[in-house]
Order: structure tokens, then C-alpha cells, then sequence
């Protein structure tokens, strides 16, 4: 049954806005050729609908093909992969655009369309975006009955309608299939290239070397508490910490004497419990009773790191996941992608944390040589103090009564960086007091490293939980006391005590982001609206993105009790058919009700506008009567009335519906802009 | 070697048809007369969705996953849709235009809606037939005719009116096969023959062979009357010298010829029948009365399309039995 075919008009709109929308994402972070490329094939194609241009001939196909595998050569090395096959396919799809002679092109312009879509998703994946899917595939799909009716009276609309009453009747079984369809490991490894890597925080720091801190204010991390939220000035998410210092930059350090089992413990795996560990989890319930226990869950956005966040002494649930010695978390592999664990903080947990000659070597390392000034004060300092504690608080108001900053712009720092900033240039962020101080400690002989992390975060009301960004980036130090363990000293505190309670932006008045934040909090309705749409989008990460193999279990195990390929599929068969049933009852049911010619409509309609402007007429009269009583009641409306009644007794009886029908509703209109039914009960003004 | 396991299967097939639905006039297309498959660009719609299945498992993507299961879900929606687009439709056997064999006929079939659905682009066809599309909209009634080859003289049966529908979304083709018991009528093929196979005009003429060459039944001349139109003057007569005479025809309305089988004896009965309907549409154009005698059958003289139509039906139907 093979046809002639065109692209009927009114389908054709619909298949450029969904074309068009499908690749747009791609446009945003894609190559500028094909930012160019996809706009000139739109235009191109409208083009050739209105007889403007011709086709292009099979010359200029394979040269604009041949074109698009360079250029996609050229921006990326390859072909292969995600990031040159989305490329590519996008390309490929905007010049199918081009080359849609027949019905079957159109087709295959339509699916792929779908694909391209589903494309989106691995560079897009917010509520936002997915709305955006959702629209772009009702376009699409809104093209599909365009070009399955060819008659010319069709309506463009029409189609929108019944492809939207579609999708609406697919969701409900699209999320059976969603919960219930089981998730299978990858079946295959796959790397995401490293040009989409991410800001964060790195495995070392060297504070003279950054003479500027860039801000981001991408997402590092969520937080929901499930109970008491800690406050502000104990946020300190801890993520690494550096013990080596060679004079210039800090780095993570294991110590030589401790093997590689004995300084991470992954609770899942079957390696005898390290002692400090047992340790740990002997003394937790003591611990408990001491102080506070923080339990949350955190959502990871993908960081390309293996190492997590997380409160002072932390527990996860997850196996992937280990405790290393100096009191943080690690993830076994890379998180290329999002991850969420949970886990329970014990701080007071940190003075049961056992301290071995190894760690105290590597806690007061120094290189020889450097800084001369800064060792010959701490040990005076010490010395005059008399004790660990004395002497840390004593540089701590050293630097708060003395004449230092706060900045993200210090100066650059010679060879001696410590001796430079304390008696120097005194300006600097977070690494620079964090990295003096430490130096200082252990230059007096107290055992001290650097933490790197995250400070604070917001706290959205709406879900009670955190947002913690990239410019909440944050490096402080810990020393050990005796009695106390490891403890918590943050010098930038000392300096800029609102960076700690307040957030970054409050230490920093010059930022412009600090505008915008203090325009949000003068605006309570925006920041209600802001807080709303985060928790949207945790709800978001929370059941869509992170529902996976674990969460479906789990979810199962509540519903089925036991889960068996027998009883998912069991389940799926009667969901589906409860889901379905309705949903064919009503399609196929379903009365339109009697008016439904266009003649009927046309009538109903009418009746409706005199109604509507209070004339009293009943049901079911002839056209004639209509027009006469309606006349009758409304004498400024007779002609047009006659004139409506003339066209539509014509159209009925004439047998040119079509032509006849816009006639009818350009008089019907006309009424619409009559003043007066009823004898000039309205009465103009002027 | 496919032929001979198809041609059974076929036959199968058309056996548990026409079990499943037996002839009839009017059918309604109901459940048990639709039946429902994916099209090609379905299985491209499905197979990319499966794709994307594949795809959202291996980057742990749970958005493609879920626009996959969306896919698949409209997918078993688009099953509803395209069904509902075909069912409840009463479709009816209406009339019919006969034709000559090896020509072309048609038939009319008569769509109603009831007021519940639109049906919207549907494709009807015979077998072998070119395909028509109709739209039939809530509480209407549609007629279509659908033109058909006619291979051999006499009622011809068309086979199963085939009715398919692919929209809303061309994903999947509900269809149709109905035995409308819809028979179209084929008449003889005309063939020319010199001499007419009629007897005569009235009883006391007896046999006439009339001649063929613009003949038209030449009575004899008479000496030219004033009033005679020019064309009735015998020109030639006069050019000899002869004087005006006009020719003067016999009157049609008052003799007709009867048109017999039994005329062309030793002749096969097919042509025998293409003989008569030749000699049929001559009289009928030149407006000479005529009647028909066939074994077991006779027309009475008579002239017009309602004349024609009767003596070329009557032709066809020859040794056929009467329905």
C-alpha cells in the first residue's frame, strides 16, 4: 500500500519544534559547527516546505556528511565514545532533516528524534532538564499522527492534544516499569572522557602558589539529617588530610610503617578488623552517651575521587565504602557518577582514636631549611606558653589581634611561604592560615595536619537539608592533645570568624555572588522559592536518579516480601493489566459526546455565545428559530444573525461544509463584538 | 519450494477466515474482525527503545531508562489508540458499477460511525485493487467506491475487502479482511461482428440482414418534398441527372430488431455474448429499438439506458445461476 507522500502542513511544525528541541541541549556544550549547523539545517528545511530551495542533491549530502565526521574528528579524536557519538548523532539527525523526501524519512527522523533525546540525559539530568525531555518528546510524538493523516482540514492542535493524552495514559505503566523492571549491573565498563572532569578539591595544596581562588558555585554535596542538624561552626565535612609538608606544598602521606590493611578498613571485607578500628567501635556507645551523634545521608555529585565527606568519625552502611585511619571515608572506586551513603557521626568518638609512634613521626615531619623565623617563635612561644593548649590559643589570638586578612586574592608567596605570610604580606584564605599554623605546631613539636573539606553549607528549611557548594571548599587544621585526641582548630576562624558562622559570602563583601545572596535574603519569597526548588531537586536525586539496585530491593522486599524473578514478573503482569484496564476502558468507551460534527459544533457553539450574553433560546431548536428568536431579543445582532443562519442552512443542505464553515465563525465572531444584547443593558462608557 | 508450503498455509488461512468471519452484507468491525501488528517503523520504535534500555543500564542512567519505559508504554498505548481507530465501524455493502471483462468495476461500501469515535484515515482495498482513503467522522456515513479489476464475464467476487488503519502513531496496523458478500458484475467484453445477429423489425419483414455501412436502415427514395433537410437528398442521383429524390428511412420507433442467440449458430457461447453486447451498444447509440432473446431469458424491445443496462446485466448473468 505504498503512497504518494508530503509532509502535511499541519504535522510539519511539529516535526521542526521537535527536531529542533531534541537537539538544542546538545548545541549548549557542543562544538560551534554543529551550533551553526543545526539552526542552517531548520532553516533549510522550512525552506524547501515552501518551494524556496531545492533538495539538496546527493553531491552536497555526502560533502555536509563527510563535513560532519571531520568536524566531529577535529573536536573530539574520535568517533567513538559519548561525547563523539552524541556529537555525531546529532549532526547525522540535523542533516536527515535536509534529506526528508518521503514518508519513511520522516519516520526514521521521528525515532531517531527519540534517541537523540534520551542523549540528553547524560549530560542533563535536573527535574528542569527532564520537564524539557517530557516536552520535546510530546512534540515529537505530536508529529507522529500528523503524518498518518493526510487529509488538509486536520488540525495542528489536535494532534498536540492527542499526543499529550498518550503520554499522559503511558506514565502510570512507565512507572510500573520503572519501580519494578530489575536493575542490572553495567554490561560493560565505560569511561566518561576526562573533558567533563569537575572543579574540587585536589590531593595536596601549596598556598603561595594561588594567587587567586575560584569560586564555584556547583553543587560538591547534599546532606539530609535525619535528627539534629549540627550548627553551624561544627560543619567541618572532612575529606582528606595532609600530613607530608616538603616546604612548599602539603600532601596526603600514609606512614611507611603502616601497611596498606592496617590504614583502611572496609567493614564488608573479610581482612581481620585493623586494632585502632576495633577500638572505634567498641567505644561508640560511649561515645554516644558523651557527646552528639549525627545521622544523614549524603548525595555525592560525581567528584572523580575516591574520597567522600563526612563529619568527624564517621560510619557508613554502604560495603563500597572504608574507614581510613586518620577518621575519613573512602569510596573503593572513582565516583564518576552520583552516589549516595549514609552515615552516623560520632565526634566525641575522636579522643578514643588510639595515636602510634608512625602517625606521630609523620604528624611532626618538617623539611630542613625552611622557614627560619617561624620555628625560632614557636619554639619561644611554646616554651613561654608551657603547654599544647596554651600555646595554640596564644597564636590563634595572634592572629586575630594582629593585622591579618581575609582574602582570595593573596599575594604570591616566596621560598621560605610561612616565614613570608606571618611577618609579611599577612593576607591569604584558608590554606595560608591553615598551612602556618600547622607549620607552627609542629615546628614546636605538636602533632599536626591539614584537613581539607568543606565548612558549613545551607540549610534549606523546605527539606531539611544541606547544600554545600564548591566555594564552601575549606582547609583547616587538627592537632593531638593528650586526653583529647584529635582536635579541631580552624585559624581562619580566628581571622574572619563570620567565614566560619555566616558562610563564605559573608567574609567576603566584595564578591558579587554576596550581592546576589543579599538580594535573595531581602527578597524572602525568592528565597522560599530558591529553597523549594532545592528540595525538588533532592527529592529529585533522592527517588529518581539514585533509585538502583539496592533502594529496589530493598523497595520490593517492603511490597513482595520475598523477590524472585517469578514474583517481579508476577507483579509486573498485574500491574500492568490494573494500569491498563482503565486506561482501555476509557479510550475505548469513551462517548465525544453528540454534537461532534463540525455543523453540530458549530450550532453548539452559537447557542453558547447568546447564552452567554443572556438571551433566553432552549434546546434543540431549527437554525431558522434560532435565528428568529435570537433576532428577536437582540435586534442590534439581526443581520448578522441572518446572514450566520443563511451560510449555515447552506453549508448543511449545500454540501461545503469546509468553505462555508470559516464563514460561519467570522460571523460568529462579528457577534462577539456587538455591543448591547437584550435592549442596551450594557451600556457603553462614553 | 516456498510456493508449495505457502499455497497451503494460504489456504489454511482463508479456510479459518472464513470461519472466523463468515459473508455478510454488513458487518461491524468488533474484536474478533481486527487484528493488530506492529509496522516496520514500530519494530525501528521498539528497538530503539530496547537500545536506550541497554543504554541506561550501562551508565547507570536511570532518566534514559525511564524515558525507555516510556517509549514502551506509549508503545502499548499507540495498541489501544490504533484499534479504537478501526472498532465499532459498521461497514455495509452498498451498490455496484458494473464493467466490461478486462476492464475495470466498482463497488460501493458504505462506512457508518456511530457517534462515539472518529475513524480517521482509514485505507481500503480489494485484492489486487488500487487503495482508497476515507475519514469517517462521529454519526457519519461515508461512501466509498472501490474499483476493482474485472478478469471474466459474470458476477465476480472481489474476495475480502481489506480495511487498515495505521493512525494515530503508524507504529502498529490494525486490519481488517471482511467477505462483504459484495459480488461485482463483469459484462461480456464487446466484440465487433459484421453482420447483426437479429431478426427482423416486424413479423411480415421476416429475416433482415442489414447491411452495415452507415446503412441505417435505407427504406427507398422518393421525389424531394419541400421541407426534406438537405442531408435526406440523394446527391449523388441528382449529379447523374436524375432529378431531386430523397432517401427516406425506416421509422425507429415503429421497428425494432430482436437481438437472438440462436442467430450465430456453430459460434462459441462467449462470443456468441461479446457478439451481442457489441451489437447492444450500436443499437443503443444508434438509436434503433431492440429486444433479446437469450436461451431461457428474453428482453422486450426497448430503448435507453435502463434498456442497455437490462440486456447487457442480462448478458452477463448468462448461464450463471440467478442469485
Amino acid at each position: 500500500m505504498a503512497r504518494v507522500y508530503q509532509v502535511p502542513h499541519h504535522a510539519f511544525g511539529w516535526l521542526v519544534a521537535g527536531t529542533f528541541m531534541a537537539a538544542l541541549p546538545h548545541l549548549i556544550h557542543g562544538p560551534l559547527w554543529l551550533r551553526i549547523l543545526l539552526p542552517a539545517t531548520v532553516l533549510g528545511r522550512i525552506l524547501i516546505q515552501r518551494g524556496r530551495l531545492p533538495m539538496p542533491g546527493r553531491v552536497l549530502r555526502v560533502i555536509l556528511l563527510g563535513g560532519v565526521l571531520l568536524g566531529t574528528l577535529y573536536t573530539h579524536g574520535t568517533v567513538l565514545g559519548p561525547d563523539a557519538g552524541t556529537c555525531l548523532l546529532v549532526a547525522a539527525f540535523a542533516l536527515k532533516l535536509l534529506e526528508m523526501v518521503r514518508l519513511r524519512d520522516a519516520y526514521v527522523l521521528l525515532v531517531l528524534g527519540y534517541f537523540v533525546l534520551a542523549t540528553t540525559f547524560l549530560f542533563y539530568q535536573g527535574p528542569i532538564a527532564s520537564l524539557y525531555v517530557l516536552l520535546s518528546m510530546l512534540c515529537l510524538t505530536a508529529a507522529l499522527p500528523g503524518i498518518n493523516h493526510p487529509e488538509a482540514g486536520a488540525r495542528a492542535w489536535r494532534h498536540f492534544r492527542l499526543a499529550l493524552v498518550m503520554l499522559l495514559q503511558a506514565v502510570p505503566l512507565m512507572l510500573l516499569l520503572f519501580v519494578l523492571v530489575p536493575r542490572i549491573s553495567p554490561l560493560w565498563s565505560l569511561e566518561f572522557s576526562q573533558e567533563r572532569s569537575r572543579t574540587g578539591m585536589s590531593d595536596s595544596m601549596a598556598p603561595g602558589e594561588v594567587s587567586h581562588l575560584s569560586q564555584s558555585r556547583e553543587l560538591a554535596f547534599r546532606v539530609e539529617f535525619e535528627g539534629a542538624v549540627p550548627p553551624p561552626a561544627a560543619r567541618y565535612w572532612r575529606g582528606l588530610t595532609y600530613a607530608w609538608f616538603d616546604g612548599r606544598r602539603w600532601s596526603q602521606a600514609r606512614p611507611q610503617e603502616i601497611s596498606q590493611a592496617d590504614y583502611v578498613w572496609f567493614p564488608a571485607s573479610p581482612q581481620p578488623r585493623p586494632d585502632w578500628a576495633a577500638t572505634l567501635v567498641a567505644a561508640r556507645d560511649e561515645a554516644a552517651a558523651r557527646g552528639p551523634v549525627y545521622r544523614y545521608r549524603v548525595v555525592q555529585e560525581p567528584s572523580r575521587r575516591n574520597w567522600l565527606y563526612a563529619l568527624a568519625v564517621p560510619f557508613a552502611d554502604d560495603t563500597r565504602l572504608g574507614l581510613v585511619r586518620d577518621l575519613r571515608l573512602v569510596s573503593r572506586e572513582e565516583l564518576n557518577q552520583r552516589r549516595d551513603y549514609r552515615v552516623t557521626s560520632y565526634p566525641a568518638l575522636r579522643s578514643s582514636m588510639p595515636m602510634s609512634p608512625a602517625d606521630e613521626a609523620i604528624s611532626l615531619q618538617l623539611p630542613e631549611g625552611f622557614n627560619p623565623r617561624a620555628r625560632e617563635m614557636a619554639r619561644r612561644w611554646y616554651r613561654e606558653a608551657g603547654s599544647a593548649e596554651a600555646y595554640a590559643n596564644r597564636l590563634l589570638r595572634w592572629f586575630r589581634e594582629e593585622s591579618f586578612y581575609y582574602t582570595l586574592e593573596p599575594p604570591l608567596l616566596g621560598e621560605h611561604t610561612v616565614d613570608e605570610f606571618l611577618f609579611g604580606s599577612r593576607r591569604g584564605f584558608c590554606e595560608h592560615y591553615a598551612s602556618a599554623f600547622a607549620f607552627m605546631m609542629r615546628a614546636a613539636g605538636v602533632p599536626a595536619r591539614i584537613v581539607a573539606g568543606y565548612q558549613g553549607g545551607e540549610l534549606n528549611p523546605v527539606g531539611n537539608h544541606l547544600r554545600v557548594h564548591q566555594y564552601h571548599a575549606h582547609a583547616w587544621t587538627e592537632i593531638w592533645l593528650p586526653g583529647s585526641g584529635w582536635v579541631e582548630v580552624d585559624p581562619t576562624a580566628a581571622v574572619a570568624p563570620s567565614r566560619i558562622e555566616m558562610g563564605p559570602e559573608a567574609a567576603l563583601q566584595d564578591d558579587p555572588l554576596a550581592d546576589f545572596q543579599g538580594i535573595m535574603r531581602d527578597l524572602p519569597w525568592l528565597q522560599q522559592l530558591s529553597n523549594r526548588f532545592d528540595y525538588v531537586q533532592f527529592i529529585w536525586q533522592k527517588w529518581v536518579l539514585d533509585y538502583d539496585e539496592s533502594s529496589q530491593l530493598s523497595l520490593l522486599q517492603r511490597w513482595l516480601g520475598d523477590v524472585s524473578p517469578a514474583r517481579i514478573g508476577m507483579a509486573l503482569a498485574a500491574g500492568a493489566a490494573v494500569l491498563l484496564m482503565p486506561v482501555a476502558l476509557w479510550v475505548l468507551l469513551r462517548r465525544r459526546g453528540p454534537g461532534r460534527t463540525p455543523m453540530q459544533r458549530e450550532y453548539r457553539a452559537m447557542l453558547k455565545q447568546l447564552r452567554g450574553r443572556g438571551l433566553v433560546l432552549s434546546d434543540d431548536l431549527p437554525p431558522r428559530r434560532l435565528v428568529r428568536e435570537a433576532g428577536g431579543q437582540w435586534p442590534a445582532a439581526r443581520p448578522v444573525l441572518k446572514k450566520w443562519g443563511r451560510a449555515f442552512e447552506e453549508s448543511v443542505y449545500g454540501g461545503q461544509a469546509g468553505t462555508s464553515l470559516r464563514a460561519l465563525r467570522r460571523y460568529r465572531r462579528q457577534l462577539r463584538w456587538l455591543r448591547g444584547a437584550r435592549g442596551g443593558q450594557h451600556v457603553s462608557p462614553g | 519450494m516456498l510456493a508449495a508450503v505457502r499455497a497451503p498455509l494460504q489456504r489454511r488461512y482463508r479456510q479459518w477466515l472464513a470461519r472466523r468471519m463468515p459473508a455478510s452484507r454488513q458487518q461491524r468491525l468488533t474484536q474478533q474482525r481486527i487484528f493488530i501488528l506492529p509496522t516496520r517503523y514500530g519494530l525501528f520504535f521498539l528497538l530503539i527503545a530496547a537500545l536506550l534500555f541497554l543504554g541506561g543500564i550501562n551508565y547507570e542512567n536511570n532518566l534514559i531508562m525511564a524515558l525507555s519505559f516510556l517509549m514502551t508504554s506509549l508503545f502499548m498505548i499507540a495498541i489501544l489508540h490504533t484499534f479504537r481507530n478501526l472498532a465499532g465501524l459498521l461497514v455495509r455493502a452498498g451498490q455496484l458499477e458494473p464493467g466490461h471483462a478486462g476492464a475495470e468495476g466498482a463497488l460501493e461500501i458504505l462506512l457508518h460511525a456511530d457517534d462515539r469515535h472518529p475513524h480517521l484515515s482509514l485505507w481500503l482495498r480489494w485484492p489486487g485493487g488500487p487503495v482508497e482513503e476515507v475519514s469517517v467522522l462521529p454519526g457519519e456515513e461515508k461512501s466509498v467506491w472501490l474499483r476493482l479489476p474485472l478478469k471474466r464475464r459474470g458476477r465476480v467476487h472481489p474476495g475480502r475487502l481489506h480495511i487498515e488503519s495505521r493512525y494515530p502513531l503508524g507504529l502498529l496496523r490494525a486490519w481488517s479482511q471482511l467477505d462483504m458478500a459484495h459480488p461485482a458484475l463483469a459484462w461480456p467484453r464487446a466484440a465487433p461482428s459484421e453482420f447483426c445477429p437479429a431478426s427482423g423489425g416486424d413479423a411480415e419483414q421476416g429475416l433482415q440482414h442489414t447491411r452495415l455501412a452507415g446503412s441505417d436502415d435505407f427504406q427507398g427514395l422518393r421525389s424531394y418534398q419541400p421541407g426534406d433537410p438537405p442531408r435526406m437528398v440523394d446527391w449523388k442521383a441528382y449529379a447523374r441527372g436524375r432529378g431531386l429524390h430523397s432517401k427516406y428511412f425506416a421509422d425507429p420507433a415503429e421497428g425494432w430488431l430482436w437481438l437472438d442467440w440462436a442467430m450465430m449458430p456453430g459460434v462459441d457461447p462467449e462470443t456468441r455474448l461479446s457478439r451481442l453486447t457489441w451489437w447492444v451498444l450500436q443499437l443503443e447509440q444508434k438509436n434503433q429499438r431492440y429486444g433479446l432473446r437469450l436461451p431461457g431469458a428474453e428482453l422486450p424491445p426497448g430503448l435507453g439506458p435502463e434498456q442497455q443496462r437490462q440486456a447487457l446485466d442480462l448478458l452477463a448473468l448468462y448461464g450463471e445461476e440467478v442469485a
